[in-house]
């Protein structure tokens, strides 16, 4: 479990990285962006995994989401940069991609089935899959932006000093 | 009506300054901020002047009115949002920006022309991002527990789909149809470990090789816009990343189609 645990820290700091590259994140902010994606995604492993906690994954996104958050806001201050910068592209390796094309696939299916046998199986898809993806968004949100307004203090005056050095 | 900035002993005009806070607060939604680091910045500058700020956030317009404190001399400013292209480097200038303002009490005209300067800077060479974007989705597959025929797979389908996306971003095209097409090529890409029983997770390769595409920045922002009471513009930015993501699943199931695998 060790290995796989590590693994995923490794993979979602790739992740991570080649992700927040589409978003045009300051040089320095890749650094950051792979050290908290790989601390958020293996902690949701670990609170996921059946011989650990076993949570159900909108739960282990909101926690695991509340720690990258803190972790973020904590850093942006050394980092000189605002919050997001590094928090959101950490954040995409746990966002719900596969949910989310799954719910308009399974709309599409609904609509293509119209017969009273199958319409309910494929209706049931469309609302598991967007049910799951909704929740697992806002608990991730959630998560992630309780420690901005938590820490507004911090959170807000993080480039404050970087502009001085400007 | 003016206001006399203790600080400089320079006179700062409502008007003067909505033309600039409304410029700002548009070049920082266009760069992917959320609303309430948008509000929080555009308060700070005008505060500085001694002025009071309102807007009214949209994807779309930014409507701005700023006053002085008496409520005496108010001036409102409706400005277009031109295009939204997430830049978090431009966001941390930005942001430093609204503090340089702050500290230094820089007058409108020169903050204009250090807003100039952020936004006129190059932007990085995007074609530099592909291989580590390619490499980004195949690690991704990776956690999804595909093995290393499907992250080569993944890695394929998102070099060809992500090179595609430059390629039609470049020529102007839409964002939704290009969505579409990309999705296509990647998901068709993707079929190829299960079409050529190359691996033993072809499911895995095909799911995630279109997983770059996923509006992840747009949804982030939209429910922490909601989060912070911004509902319109939440909704605005929901209803936007649901569409994108509408365009990529119909692109994925006319590759699946085409392909003869199966969604669920």
């Amino acid at each position: 479990m060790i290995t796989e645990f590590l693994q995923d820290a490794l993979f979602a700091a790739i992740a991570a990285i080649g992700f927040a590259a589409i978003s045009d994140p300051p040089r320095k902010a890749y650094l950051y962006c792979a050290t908290i994606a790989a601390a958020g995604h293996s902690v949701r492993f670990l609170l996921m995994h059946a011989d650990t906690a076993g949570m159900h994954i909108v739960t282990a996104s909101a926690l695991a989401a509340l720690i990258t958050g803190t972790m973020a806001v904590l850093l942006s201050t050394r980092a000189g940069m605002p919050a997001e910068t590094f928090l959101f592209p950490a954040l995409l390796p746990m966002i719900p991609g596969i949910y989310a094309y799954k719910t308009f696939g399974g709309l599409i299916l609904c609509l293509m089935h119209a017969d009273e046998s199958s319409f309910p199986h494929y209706f049931y898809l469309f609302a598991h899959n967007g049910m799951t993806c909704l929740f697992i968004l806002l608990g991730m949100t959630v998560g992630a932006t309780v420690p901005i307004f938590l820490l507004k203090r911090i959170s807000f005056r993080a480039t404050r000093d970087a502009a001085h050095h400007e | 009506m003016t206001t006399t900035n203790p600080t400089t002993s320079e006179t700062v005009t409502a008007r003067a300054a909505a033309r600039f806070i409304s410029d700002y607060a548009c070049r920082l939604l266009e760069c992917g901020a959320t609303c309430v680091r948008i509000e929080k910045n555009v308060n700070r500058i005008a505060r500085t002047w001694h002025l009071t700020a309102a807007m009214t956030i949209t994807p779309a317009h930014i409507s701005l009115t700023v006053s002085d404190t008496g409520g005496s001399d108010t001036f409102t400013l409706i400005t277009a949002v031109s295009h939204t292209s997430v830049s978090y480097d431009m966001n941390t200038s930005l942001s430093r920006l609204s503090w340089h303002i702050a500290d230094n009490a820089t007058d409108p005209a020169r903050a204009t022309a250090m807003l100039h300067e952020i936004t006129n800077r190059p932007r990085p060479d995007k074609w530099k991002t592909l291989p580590l974007v390619a490499l980004a989705n195949a690690s991704f597959c990776r956690l999804f527990g595909g093995d290393a025929t499907a992250m080569a797979t993944v890695f394929a389908a998102t070099t060809a789909g992500y090179a595609l996306k430059l390629i039609l971003s470049e020529a102007g095209m839409d964002l939704r149809p290009t969505l579409i097409l990309c999705a296509f090529v990647s998901s068709v890409l993707g079929a190829t470990d299960g079409l050529f029983s190359l691996g033993s997770t072809p499911d895995i390769a095909i799911a995630t090789s279109i997983l770059y595409l996923v509006p992840g920045i747009p949804f982030l922002n939209a429910f922490s816009d909601m989060i912070a009471g911004h509902y319109t513009c939440s909704f605005s930015r929901l209803a936007g990343a649901a569409i994108l993501t509408c365009c990529l699943s119909a692109g994925l199931c006319g590759g699946m189609l085409l392909m003869g695998a199966g969604m669920f």
